[in-house]
């Protein structure tokens, strides 16, 4: 048969091919229209996501800076820390090399390996913080693979040098496996200036966004929790560096995408501590505690402070606060054991009692009745005031109410045991060298026909503040109390009870409710000394660039920033300058007070000074306090002192929480804080000393011999600065 | 054998566009490799694989393809062999055992077993082509298909399944089945999958769900391979980034850019452009070998070229979809593109054997 011949056979109909042809029509319009959707009409967006891939901000830590002590002594600086780390995605394809190469490492830094990968092994991995020992390598790598297996994840944190460097020469052998290194911020100084340093903990999350913003890197970096790490934060931590690179797949760096933005280091703060002199202020102070502790074979002192600072320029040389913590044990992480340890002590070691803890003054607060009294004229250089043994005095909430028996009560003076019949008739002089109760009480309070009219709580709350009491300093450190000195509003407002007679008499002795920081006192003994003019306190002394060159620098206390620019209420803290906070000899800041029909009071508009003459006649006193050798209350100390001391002592009754569940808040034999300020030389005075005790007794014998060691190790390290040619202490 | 034979009647556009296709792939494969030296050699050997395949389309192309028609059982008998011994010999490779290994080449049978298939059928349509369209046809033809099949699906290989399946329906479709079969097949079809889709490898189910219901969160998770083709076709837009400077490709964020997503790489490099002529040429191509079916001198020839478009058309599309998230990931390498020596080798037989049928296609022109 011949095929030629024949009709064709249809072998396809014509519709069942049109519709073959129209599937394969439609599907091939199908992807081409998908495939204009995703590159024409999408483009742009899968472009965002395409660079976004291969686009990486690494940021580029800048060094912090370091902190020095007015010598030059490293305070707070940067260490390297190795770090063991595995990145997932670095790992062989085979799993009996990784095996290996776990067992290998595991022998080198004591980490499990952590046997077979399951589900509870990483959960119960995934409860450990980074750098905590307990899970195995097999454990850690597995969930950081399931994370971000192209970053790497710490095995062992802090290893030793040596294992960093066997671990990088074994870097062909162990793919995957690298030495990471972080800086942490070693103090070399410790617990001697941790008060004042202060540590670095990690950005909360409180402040997570501000400081993204700003090219932070939270977990990594690290922002200052305390002390001048805290204050000095803005200037001391630089400015990241930011490169933008091209990575590849398994993040490995190709090139830059624009031109690398180099880190800014931070900036150096020089301090105007003097490390020597304050590891001589803490050794006296815990030495005194130590030594009434043992005596007394219980913790009677808890804690205690020591500030000096030179009076005619405000810079702080030493500040300890008792019981402090050591900062190194925050260098890598905040351990919660030791942070616990910290805050559930009831001594408050985080706390910097200095300037954060407020405590009633007692007699040390004395120098500022006895400037209210005397440059009011309540009192002049040739009066004699009686001072016996104690006065009995009635409390009156009203002008008018009558003295009874059941309102009046003894205000004794604190020589009333040794001799009942008191100091007897004494000069304005005596009266703040002897710190007679009595005599003040009459000053504060006026006593009958004697002192007619006292210098009463308003007056005196005008002239504890122009000795820097009642509110914060100004020094650059964070947290500092404002202290209280009432008056009749507060009392009324707080209490809701109208202010007594009784509440001026012990107010004017520094009790009832005067509360002060450490500083403050120091600050009040620093006016008198130094002649009404009151420094600004300081720590800051310097501050220099990465480069080492001294920068401009201005702080700000209401806000806490620190500028290269003066803004409005800051002062200059670099180059150091004194600062002036005030001269109330020139500016006047008391208002004036008079009497109208028996109705007192303050009139704002209408400023006075305080006379020099009164500044000289306080100055006296304190100086009496050494040089008197009947009751002088600093006679015993600093009698036999080369260099002429004057100063003021204070035992402070006190009934707080920790003495009061004690059951030792007993009417007429209160605890007492123990207070000391001391300032040298007399005439010219270039270091004042204040030393705290809490619950320490007695000021001149327990806060006392502390402020006593403190100016003598002033002037012998001064001494041999000059011996040795350096700049003297204190200059 | 060769008397009376023209090789004017040898269809030089398919060829020409099948040289086309597999150059630019072998272009394409040496830029998708993007300097991973595990990598480093496939170029040139796909390069040969092109050359020795241009050689089997000649040798394909003078023996009559009849011939390999009356000794198919023997084929079909070998071929099964080689697939039951898969499953104990063949080698694990990505979990499932889809290579066999001949020297230092795997094989894959199932490229080749595609091939019986249409042999088989071709010859079953041509044999029974004046009986009814019964449900005894319709069966035998199934019997012929799943005789292989079976061993396919055990690998498992779901999706070499489903092509073998797509190339069955074209070719019963084509073959006059009736409308009312087509409706009740539709029908089981939809009860099968139903059925079916517990049976599902755990693997498989998973694709189907990742396609379904996409998790936004999953940037490592199974979803990555799809999302990168994604952002390197849509970020290639119109003209491309360049040969060899895609980002997706060249820094390596996209996976198996040298065989599953080669399309990807196309696109990304050569844009909207590249892609539309990768989609034309397969187009091309496939609507040679329909119309070699339609001048085929008989009925064998017709499936034999037909079934070959089905399989080029279908694993082709299913590709392209699958790198445009339209299907599940398959697996399916994109036909004469992709890097494989088997697929290319068993493409390369395929068109053999149409330029074998349209070599001898029914003497029309005088």
């Amino acid at each position: 048969m011949s095929s030629g011949s024949l009709p064709r056979p249809a072998r396809f109909e014509t519709w069942r091919l049109v519709s073959v042809y129209l599937v394969i029509f439609l599907a091939f319009a199908g992807l081409i229209s998908r495939l204009i959707t995703l590159q024409v009409v999408e483009s742009s967006n899968w472009n965002i996501s395409a660079v976004d891939n291969f686009t990486n901000e690494v940021s580029v830590p800048a060094a912090r800076g370091i902190i020095y002590d007015r010598n030059g002594s490293v305070l707070a600086r940067n260490l390297a820390s190795y770090n063991v780390v595995i990145t997932p995605a670095g790992l062989p394809d085979d799993e009996s090399d990784i095996q290996r190469i776990y067992r290998e490492l595991s022998e080198l830094i004591d980490i499990p390996v952590g046997g077979p990968v399951t589900d509870e092994t990483l959960a119960e991995a995934k409860l450990f913080a980074a750098c905590v020992p307990g899970p195995g390598i097999g454990q850690l790598v597995a969930l950081q693979d399931t994370l971000a297996p192209y970053s790497a994840v710490k095995i062992k944190c802090n290893v030793t040098e040596e294992v960093a460097r066997i671990v990088q020469e074994r870097s062909a052998d162990w793919p995957g496996v690298t030495v990471e290194i972080e800086p942490i911020r070693d103090y070399p100084t410790g617990s001697l200036t941790a008060t004042l340093v202060g540590f670095l903990g990690p950005i909360p999350a409180s402040l997570e966004d501000e400081l993204r913003a700003r090219g932070f890197i939270p977990n990594r970096d690290k922002i200052g929790y305390a002390g001048v790490e805290a204050s000095m934060q803005s200037i001391l931590t630089g400015q990241n560096g930011l490169r933008v690179v091209q990575i590849d797949v398994a993040g490995q760096e190709l090139r830059n995408l624009e031109p690398p933005i180099d880190p800014e280091p931070g900036h150096n703060v020089y301090l105007t501590i003097d490390t020597r002199l304050q590891a001589a202020a803490e050794a006296s102070l815990i030495k005194d505690i130590n030594f009434w502790n043992t005596y007394f074979d219980t913790v009677r002192i808890s804690s205690g402070v020591v500030i000096a600072m030179n009076p005619k320029t405000g810079e702080i040389l030493a500040m300890v606060s008792y019981p402090n913590y050591e900062n190194n044990r925050f260098a890598r992480i905040i351990p919660a054991y030791y942070y616990q340890q910290l805050s559930e002590d009831s001594r408050n070691p985080l706390l910097n009692n200095a300037i954060s803890a407020e405590f009633p003054p007692g007699s040390v607060f004395k120098l500022s009745t006895a400037t209210g009294a005397f440059n009011e004229g309540i009192v002049d250089a040739d009066d004699i005031v009686f001072a016996p043994g104690q006065l009995l005095l009635c409390e009156k909430f009203n002008p008018n109410d009558p003295c009874t028996g059941t309102n009046t009560r003894p205000f004794v003076d604190h020589i009333l045991e040794k001799k009942p019949e008191g100091f007897g008739p004494i000069s304005f002089f005596q009266c703040i060298a002897f710190s007679s109760n009595v005599c003040f009480y009459k000053l504060g309070g006026g006593f009958e026909d004697e002192i007619p009219q006292g210098l009463g709580i308003e007056r005196l709350r005008q002239y504890a503040r122009a000795l820097g009491y009642d509110q914060p300093s100004g020094i650059q450190l964070q947290g500092e109390a404002d202290g209280l000195i009432p008056s009749p509003d507060w009392k009324r407002i707080n209490t809701g009870e109208n202010w007594s007679t009784g509440d001026t008499y012990i107010a004017s002795v520094g009790q009832g409710y005067v509360l002060v920081t450490p500083l403050q006192v120091l600050m009040s003994g620093a006016a008198i000394a130094n002649n009404g003019k009151l420094m600004q306190p300081t720590i800051i002394r310097d501050v220099t660039d990465g480069e080492g060159n001294q920068v401009e620098m201005w702080f700000n206390p209401e806000d806490f920033t620190v500028t290269d620019f003066q803004t409005p209420g800051s002062y200059q803290i670099s180059p150091f300058v004194p600062n002036m906070k005030w001269d109330m000899t020139v500016t006047p800041m008391i208002e004036d007070y008079s009497c109208e029909n028996g109705v007192c009071s303050l009139d704002e508009d209408n400023l006075k000074i305080v006379n020099p003459e009164t500044i000289a006649a306080v100055r006296a006193g304190t100086r009496l306090a050494v040089t008197d050798p009947t009751f002088g209350t600093l006679y015993d100390l600093f009698n036999q002192f080369p260099i002429a001391v004057a100063g003021k002592t204070g035992t402070a009754e006190y009934c707080d929480d920790v003495a009061r569940k004690a059951e030792r808040c007993n009417f007429g034999a209160w605890p007492t804080h123990s207070w000391t300020l001391a300032y040298a030389p007399f005439e010219d005075p270039e270091i004042i000393v204040i030393a705290f005790a809490y619950n320490g007794g007695e000021g001149a014998s327990v806060a006392g011999p502390i402020v006593a060691r403190v100016i003598e190790a002033y002037f012998e390290l001064k001494a041999i600065d000059i011996a040795q040619g350096n700049t003297p202490l204190g200059q | 054998m060769l008397r009376g034979l023209s090789w004017r009647n040898f269809d030089f556009l398919l060829l020409g566009a099948v040289v086309l296709a597999s150059a630019f792939g072998v272009a394409v494969i040496r830029s998708a490799i993007a300097g991973n030296e595990e990598l480093i050699l496939y170029p040139t050997r796909q390069a040969y694989f092109v050359i020795v395949g241009l050689v089997v389309i000649f040798l394909l192309a003078g023996i009559d393809y009849k011939y390999w028609l009356s000794i198919h059982w023997i084929i079909y008998i070998v071929m099964m062999g080689f697939l039951i011994s898969l499953s104990g010999l063949g080698q694990a490779a990505f979990g499932a055992q889809r290579w066999f290994q001949v020297g230092v080449l795997f094989l894959q049978p199932t490229e080749f077993a595609k091939i019986v298939i249409i042999l088989s059928l071709a010859r079953y349509f041509e044999k029974s082509q004046y009986e009814p369209r019964d449900l005894k046809w319709l069966a035998k033809s199934l019997a012929w298909t799943w005789g292989l099949l079976i061993w396919i699906l055990l690998q498992p290989n779901l999706s070499n399944v489903i092509v073998t399946m797509v190339i069955w329906f074209f070719m019963v479709w084509m073959n006059r089945l009736e409308l009312k079969t087509l409706f009740w097949m539709g029908v089981s079809g939809v009860l099968v999958v139903i059925a079916a889709f517990p049976f599902l490898e755990e693997y498989q189910r998973q694709r189907v769900f990742n396609f379904l219901f996409p998790d936004p969160n999953a940037s490592y998770g199974a979803i990555y391979n799809v999302q990168q083709a994604l952002i390197a076709i849509g970020s290639g837009g119109l003209f491309g980034k360049g040969y060899g400077h895609g980002t997706q490709t060249q820094l390596r964020f996209m996976k198996v850019r040298h065989t599953d997503f080669i399309f990807s790489a196309i696109s990304e490099e050569f844009g909207m452009i590249g892609s539309i002529l990768v989609i034309l040429t397969l187009g091309f191509i496939v609507w040679r070998c329909i119309r070699t079916a339609q001048k085929s001198r008989d009925l064998s020839g017709s499936m034999i070229a037909l079934g070959v478009a089905t399989l080029l058309f279908f694993q082709g599309s299913a590709n392209l979809a699958m790198n445009m998230n339209l299907i599940p990931v398959s697996g399916l390498p994109l036909p004469f593109f992709s890097y494989g020596g088997s697929g290319l080798m068993s493409l390369m037989v395929c068109i053999g054997l149409v330029e074998s049928v349209a070599m001898r296609h029914k003497p029309m022109d005088y």
